[in-house]
Formats: structure tokens, sequence, C-alpha cells
């Protein structure tokens, strides 16, 4: 067991690095349209997190770098598009929550059937990718503690 | 065990391989290849207590002590074309998922692939292979995944849309439906149509969508269930309206079967239909969302057959809509619907949100949530004794939650949560009602030590004066960030219940009257995340109970063990 977690570990550290680029998928925007996940790229940096009503610590994460945004847009030129992965059922519930949470800078996407979720191996939520100005995949992360988000931040400033 | 060594070790080499040669393969810029691994597998140890009072898992003799869910997934990209396999193996599967209560086959092992290639273009697609997908709400048609039911209903077949100018979207698929390990032998077959009026007459101001769609099931096996239908085409169509305008959203749609059908072979055969309205407003920073929905008869099998088949047995998506909890005791027992006895259900609910703020301190706001939702049987004839009956109340929740943000350090959570059921239901469709209510309180602190180390505690109490009685809930978790984070957790039934009418499913009827009720549910873990990587470690014993997701709910036996997951991607 020890030698599994030691090869998985030396796995993770010399593959991290390579570079994906965003998937040409279509997902609906704040107003129930659907458009390619690829408009978001406009030469911005940004944090692409996945989240759902029923995932607690997802709304912590996106709560958490709501309260640094104003900070961070004061070094970086940066945004943060917050993709649900509510289905049928909870996605008016997660549409009602983003107005409801002060989360006015995000740009709101919707993966009802969970087809981008799907296209970038996304396993567990919350779920958090940096993506530079061209669409390039940087950085990843999964799960969310307390002060994580800092680590986001110093990913997106080493994208300058 | 072994197995599970063995399929990780696979697992391990597959990605190490395949990342050498995507490595290789960006380097020549001709795509890319991303993977993806997880992993949930338990332990189960022996409890004597547990098996004292009866609540020992029903197969755990045949099974053995181990069980591992996992899923192996590749994908290959490149311009607009795309290509993926996902590998599934089941080293046996974990107690307590419809999958194994229901595979095909008697080994302990089970392993399953799916595929896909598919093309993207700017206004058409085309994909073969296993069809993920839906219409509209997905209420006559919705293919998907997920794990923590181990449900996966992918279509075997193809797909294609075409998209004039926004105005015009249309989009066909056909396939057979996967059912647990074994594909069926039924097609699936249906159309989507899309009409944008507002892109159609140039109202930029909002939105307003016409939309349609046609799903037909051609079934092979009608010798089998003949006594239930002769029918061997089940034909249903939907109609929506999407409207919004100025932060007003209204969602309509009316399904309708045109064949008769039946889920569960105990109701008789019948037309079914859905109707479902769905509205939105909001202001500033307050929103409402509220939800009707009358449905009868639309649970939708890929299969007819006499003895059911489980919740994996499906091609439409008709969830519950009660709201979801978060937190262990308000989650201790969640509303599962009363359809399957029933045929149908009457009710809807209402989302209220409200945040207090200054846009420009970030640290201090109040965040308000207020929940309600009731669900009603609709009148129907019981399926065993042909008696009218008259639909009535099975659930009713309300529930509030303020959130408050004190400074950069503080933050704490209340939530106050009554809910109320009606337990006949869940078990007969008895005429008469059995109420069984709980008042749900939970406080919730986090403190942020400094920008790495943060404490967070849970407490919870439920009080009830039937069902199982009163029960208690702690939580104490320590998080080193971003990469490590541990907890302690336990629940505890602290009062007995004389009659003990209503326990757990799984209790057999001479223990009824023992101590079951006073037992102790404690958790501790500890987790590691790096980058994509995020492994979690867990020890304890789990109630007996419904696991929801998405709306849709299975049932856990209770166990005591080790649990591991582990997710990667890369």
């Amino acid at each position: 067991m020890k030698k599994l977690m030691f090869l998985m570990f030396a796995l993770v550290m010399g593959f991290s690095a390579s570079a994906q680029t965003l998937p040409d998928v279509k997902i609906e925007n704040q107003e129930g349209k659907v458009v390619s996940i690829r408009e978001v790229i406009d030469g911005t940096p940004m944090i692409i997190s996945f989240w759902s009503t029923t995932c607690k610590p997802c709304i912590m994460e996106l709560n958490a770098i709501n309260n640094n945004l104003p900070d961070w847009l004061e070094e970086v030129n940066m945004k943060v598009v917050a993709v649900s992965v509510d289905d049928a059922r909870t996605v008016s519930r997660a549409r009602a929550m983003t107005q409801g949470q002060g989360w006015d800078e995000y740009t709101c996407l919707y993966d009802k059937n969970q087809d981008l979720k799907r296209a970038m191996n996304v396993s567990l939520t919350p779920h958090t990718f940096i993506v530079d100005g061209n669409g390039n995949i940087v950085y990843s992360h999964s799960g969310y503690t307390p002060g994580s988000e800092e680590e986001l931040f110093e990913k997106i400033k080493a994208l300058k | 065990m072994k197995k599970f060594l063995l399929f990780l070790g696979v697992a391990l080499c597959a990605t190490f391989v395949v990342n050498e040669a995507s490595a290789q393969i960006k380097a020549g810029e001709n795509g890319q290849v991303s993977i993806a691994l997880e992993s949930n597998s338990s332990y189960y140890l022996e409890d004597k207590t547990l098996e004292d009072i009866g609540l020992i898992m029903p197969d755990k003799r045949i099974r053995g002590n181990f069980g591992s869910n996992d899923y192996l997934k590749v994908d290959y990209n490149t311009g607009k074309f795309s290509a993926g396999v996902q590998v599934e193996g089941y080293l046996p599967g974990l107690y307590g998922y419809d999958f194994y209560e229901y595979q095909q086959r008697d080994s302990k092992l089970t392993a399953f692939i799916t595929k896909y290639v598919q093309w993207e273009d700017q206004n058409w697609g085309v994909r073969l292979g296993d069809i993920y997908d839906q219409f509209g709400n997905g209420l006559i048609f919705r293919t998907y995944e997920d794990r923590a039911l181990a449900f996966n209903n992918a279509l075997a077949g193809a797909r294609a849309y075409y998209n004039f100018n926004n105005m015009v979207n249309v989009k066909v698929v056909a396939g057979m439906p996967r059912l647990y390990d074994s594909r069926t032998k039924n097609a699936i077959f249906g159309a989507d149509l899309s009409l944008s009026l507002s892109d159609m007459i140039g109202w930029y101001n909002g939105m307003l969508a016409l939309e349609g769609s046609y799903v037909g099931r051609y079934q092979n096996n009608v010798q089998e269930v003949s006594y239930l239908t002769e029918q061997k085409l089940l034909n249903m169509v939907s109609g929506r309206l999407n409207f919004e305008t100025a932060g007003f959203t209204l969602r309509g749609e009316y399904v309708q079967k045109l064949n008769e059908d039946v889920f569960n072979p105990s109701l008789p055969a019948a037309k079914g239909n859905v109707i479902s309205v769905d509205l939105g407003y909001n202001y500033k920073r307050f929103s409402a969302s509220a939800t009707f929905r009358r449905q009868e008869n639309m649970t939708t099998p890929s299969v007819m057959v006499p003895m059911g088949n489980g919740g994996g047995n499906m091609i439409n998506y008709v969830p519950l809509l009660t709201r979801q909890h978060t937190y262990s005791l308000a989650n201790l027992n969640p509303y599962r619907g009363s359809s399957v006895h029933t045929g149908g259900e009457i009710g809807g609910q209402l989302d209220l949100y409200y945040s207090l703020r200054n846009p420009k301190v970030r640290n201090k706001y109040w965040n308000f949530h207020a929940n309600f939702s009731m669900f009603n049987t609709v009148n129907h004839l019981n399926a065993y004794t042909g008696e009218e009956m008259k639909g009535r109340n099975v659930w009713l929740d309300a529930n509030f939650d303020v959130e408050r943000q004190w400074n950069k350090q503080l933050k704490t959570t209340f939530l106050y949560s009554f809910q109320r059921w009606d337990e006949e239901i869940n078990h007969f469709d008895s005429p008469e009602a059995h109420y069984c209510a709980s008042h749900i309180f939970v406080g919730d602190v986090t403190y942020k030590i400094n920008k790495k180390h943060s404490l967070r505690f849970e407490a919870q109490y439920l009080a009830s004066n039937n069902y199982e009685g009163d029960w208690v809930a702690a939580s104490i978790e320590y998080n080193f960030a971003p990469k490590f984070s541990f907890y302690v957790s336990d629940m505890w039934n602290c009062e007995k219940m004389d009659d003990g009418m209503y326990g757990n499913d799984y209790t057999s009827l001479e223990t009824w009257e023992s101590d079951h009720y006073l037992l102790h549910y404690y958790q501790v873990g500890a987790s590691f995340t790096h980058n994509s990587l995020r492994a979690q470690l867990s020890y304890g014993r789990n109630r007996a109970g419904y696991v929801c997701s998405g709306g849709v709910c299975r049932f856990q036996p209770a166990y005591t063990g080790l649990n591991l997951a582990i997710t990667l991607s890369f």
C-alpha cells in the first residue's frame, strides 16, 4: 500500500504540469441561452469553479473568492466563472442562489446534464481550474479547505 | 482487496502510459489526452452491536468484506474531433447500490465499458457510442451518470444536432439504453425542436422560446410482460415554453404519454402526464424561485419487466423536488417520493434568498434563505385492494437558514428545519396516514486562525415525539489549507422510543424492542489534496438510511468500516 501511495504521489508530482485547453462544450448562460464554454475566453485569466446547490464546500469556496475579489482585482486582471452542475431539479434554485449570494462579478453558467463536467473530467465538486487568457488550463484543484483560495490567487498571479 | 490493488495498479500504469503519450502528442500539437480516475472502496468490519440488533447486511456472507466502485476515464481531443472510453470496475460493488442488486451476472466482479466518438462543429454536431443527453428538463428523456447512485443509463447509439442562427435547434437521438451491467434490447428514439422566438423577431431584452419533443420506446420483450400491456411501442410528447425578461422567469412544460405504460408491476398500466411550472424573480439582492408539478404514471422504465428492476431502470427524469440538506440530521429522513406505490404526486416548493451586505465591504454580510415544500398523493385506485384512495399530504417541510460572515476570521450558520411526513406511504399504500415530525436545529461555526489554518465546529439537534425520537450530533474539523483536513463526528440517537413502530427497514420484528435507538454513529477521517488528486480515508459506523443525489435516492444498509476515496485527473 505504501509503495502504491508513493507511486501515485510520484505520478501526480511528475505530470500535473501538462496543459490542456478548454473543450468545446455547449452550456446554458444566466439567461438560459445555450452557448459554447469557449465564449468565456477573452484574453483575461480566469478561475472556473464547478459547484452545485447541494455542495456546501463549493459555496464556501465561491463565497471566499467573492470576499477576496476586490483586493485581487487591484493586483491582477482576472474573472471568475461559476459553473453549476445542478440538474433540472435544482437548476432554478441555483439561478436564484447566484443572485441572492451577491456574486455580482461572476459569470454564471449552468451545466444541466453535466456535459462540461464530464468533458473536463470533474469527478467531485468543488473542482476549480485556472485558465489563462488563451483558454489553456494551467492548474486544477479538487476539494476546498478555508484558505485554499489563496493558492488560486498565487497561480493567477504567476500567469503574468 | 487484491483485485482492488490490482485495479488501482493497472489504472495508474494506464494513467502513466497515456500521460506519457499525451505529452508526446501535445509536443506535436496533434491533440490532447485527459484522464480521470475515481475509486471508492470500503472494508467492512465486524460490528457486534449492529449484528445483535439485526442490522447486518443481508448478503455479507456471500459477498465478503470488501467492496469497491472504480472508474477510469480517458478522453482524446483534437480540434473538432474527440473520442473517449470509460472503464468501470465493481470489485465487487459496494453495498447499497441498485447496480449490484440487479446486475445480470452472478460473478462477484463486474466490469463495464462505455465509449464514444464525437464531432463538434460550429452549428452542428454528431456523436456515436454512449450518449448522454436530455430533452428540456428530462421529463420524457434523460440519459446521465450519477456515481453517488452508481446510476448510468447511457444510450448506445447516435445523436446529431443542427443549429440555425440560434433561431432553430433540432436534435435527434436513437439507441439502446444501458441497464446496470448490460444493454437492453429495447430501442429508444426521439427528436427535440427548439425555436427561439426572441431571436427570430430580434428582441434582445429577454428570451422567449418554444420547444417540443417526441420520444418513443420500442419494446422487444413484450411476451414476458403481456399481462401488463400488449403495447410494443410507447410514444411520449412534451411541449415547453421558456420566457425571461428583467429578472422574471417563467418555464412551463406539459408532457403526455400517448400509450399505456407501467413501472411498478403492482400498479395498473396507464397513460402518464406531467404539468410543471417554474417561476423565478430577482431584484438586486433578493431572489425567489417557485416550482409546481403534478405528475401521474410518469416513471418510465427502459425495460418493462414483471419484477420492476430498481431505480436504474429509467429513461426519463422525474426527480423529487424537496430541498436536499447537507447537514446529517436534516438529511436523516429525506422525502423519497410516493409515486412508486401510488402512481402520482402533486406539490411544489418555494425558495427565497436575500443577502444583506454593503458591496464595498466583502467580509461582513448576512445571507438569508427560506424554503418550503409540500407534496400530496393524487386520487388513485389502491394497487392491492382496488380501493379508491383520496389524495393526501405525504410530505411537508419548512426550512430557514441564515449565514453571517462577521469578519475575515469568523463565519456562523444557523439552520432550522421542520419536516413532517407520512411514514405509511414509505412502505405501503395504506388508507390511514401516520404522520411523523421532526424539528432540526443546526449551528455551524468556522474560524480562520490564519491564512492556512482553520477550525470548523458543527452542533445539531433533532427533536421528535415519534419515529426514532431525539438525535444529537456534533463534528469538529481542522483544516491545513490547501492540502490537509481532519474531522471527527458523532451522531447519537439519544432517546429511546417505546413503541418503536417506525424504525429501520432492516430491523426485524423481534428486535423492535431493543436498544438500537441508542446507538452512536461515529466517524473519523482525513483528506489529502494535491492539485487534482484528492484522497480521503475514513473510519466509522454508518446508519442505515436513504442516500439521495439529484432527487433520486438509494437505500444504504448500516455498516461499520473503513472507506477510501480517491479522485485524480490530468
